[in-house]
């Protein structure tokens, strides 16, 4: 190797740190007796650094945020469900509670219907699967709101079809007898 | 003079690739190496060294210092740092960033001496790896345009996600090993620098675009 100049692979690998001690000091060695392998390395070495600039410069946004409507439903379910089976009782409580009835008037029952729940229900679950991103992708989730599902969680991989929620056949396409 | 303060420096040069497991690496957070070093935890300036010294040779052989010079440069920069702390000068140690311009201080400092010899004798009859750099006219160079800038992100952009976040990691600063970049994306070692290989020469094209333009 190095005989009888470095290739520039060569002296990407030592930049890199790919190459093994004894190559790494023939490289350095060679490098001292010869101007142009010298300046070849300078060259690497400058690019590393620019690359390093072009690196720092690049925004490190949580990319890995995927809108995932998956599991919303259920989720929704068990933070709803209960406050709205409870409304309900309320309600049924408020309006079948006994009180004078004038008889041919209608009863102007003034329901109040209120549910303990957070003024902003996250309405979105997000996904951050990826490892070496999971710490920034749940800050910037958690700065919008929205839930962060985790990999190992109860989350399944997002589906993106659509699903209008009616039964097939309901649409049909001859024309609806008269 | 900085001999006594470099008791802790045998680890670094040669030795420092297997001065540290890649295990211990990944365990052990630069916060924490960062807070012991400046406790005086010789083993954390050990494994900090071990962890920043590729990068800090890298940065003077940008310069155009010889290699075997900017070796000796960036010994003495990692001395002088120990020296600090342990005259409680230092408050907090963000590397490589201190020791990256410790080192550059060093070479200006280097180069001026060079050029005052220089005075005494003929600067002209040295070969020309032997002629002093003036490490400030290297650092203009160094320094990327707008439009450099721009280009080299487009091209980035141009990469797949995979590839982008191994270059990211790898050369964000963090001074991540290869190792550890290669297990936090669950490629091999090899792969890994197989990609980076791909990154660079990519964005070495569209760094060199504009120098023809």
């Amino acid at each position: 190797m190095f005989d009888p100049h470095l290739t520039p692979s060569d002296a990407e690998q030592y930049i890199l740190g790919a190459l093994d001690s004894e190559l790494e000091r023939k490289l350095e060695a060679h490098t001292l007796v010869c101007d142009a392998c010298a300046r070849l390395l300078q060259q690497e070495a400058l690019l590393e650094e620019q690359l390093r600039e072009v690196a720092s410069a690049t925004p490190r946004e949580a990319t890995v945020i995927r809108p995932a409507r998956w599991r919303v439903g259920r989720a929704a379910a068990l933070v709803v469900g209960p406050a709205m089976a409870a409304a309900a009782a309320a309600l049924t409580l408020m309006v079948s509670r006994p009180g004078p009835v004038v008889p041919g008037t209608v009863q102007e029952s003034r329901v109040v219907l209120s549910l303990d729940l957070p003024v902003e229900l996250p309405s979105m679950v997000v996904a951050c699967p990826d490892l070496t991103t999971q710490e920034s992708c749940a800050q910037s989730a958690a700065a919008r709101g929205l839930l962060v599902q985790y990999p190992l969680g109860m989350g399944e991989v997002p589906r993106y079809e659509g699903s209008a929620g009616l039964p097939s056949g309901a649409l049909s396409s001859q024309p609806a007898p008269l | 003079m900085v001999g006594a303060a470099v008791q802790g420096l045998p680890m670094t040069g040669r030795q420092r690739e297997d001065a540290e497991q890649p295990a211990e690496r990944a365990q052990t957070g630069e916060e924490e190496l960062s807070r012991r070093a400046l406790g005086g935890d010789r083993r954390a300036w050990d494994a900090l060294i071990a962890r920043h010294q590729r990068r800090v040779v890298v940065s003077l052989l940008a310069r155009g210092i010889r290699v075997d010079r900017a070796h000796e440069l960036a010994q003495e920069a990692w001395a002088r740092l120990i020296q600090q702390q342990q005259r409680g000068l230092l408050t907090e140690l963000r590397l490589p960033n201190l020791a990256l311009t410790q080192a550059a201080f060093l070479a200006a400092d280097d180069a001026r001496r060079a050029r005052r010899e220089a005075i005494a004798g003929n600067v002209e009859e040295l070969l020309e790896r032997q002629h002093p750099v003036d490490p400030s006219v290297s650092a203009e160079r160094r320094l990327l345009s707008e439009e450099q800038l721009a280009r080299a992100n487009a091209a980035l952009a141009g990469c797949s996600p995979s590839a982008r976040n191994v270059f990211l990691l790898a050369c964000d600063g963090q001074e991540l090993p290869h190792a550890e970049v290669a297990a936090r994306v669950g490629l091999s070692v090899q792969r890994v620098r197989q990609i980076l290989c791909e990154v660079r020469k990519r964005l070495r094209t569209a760094l060199e675009e504009e120098s023809h333009v």
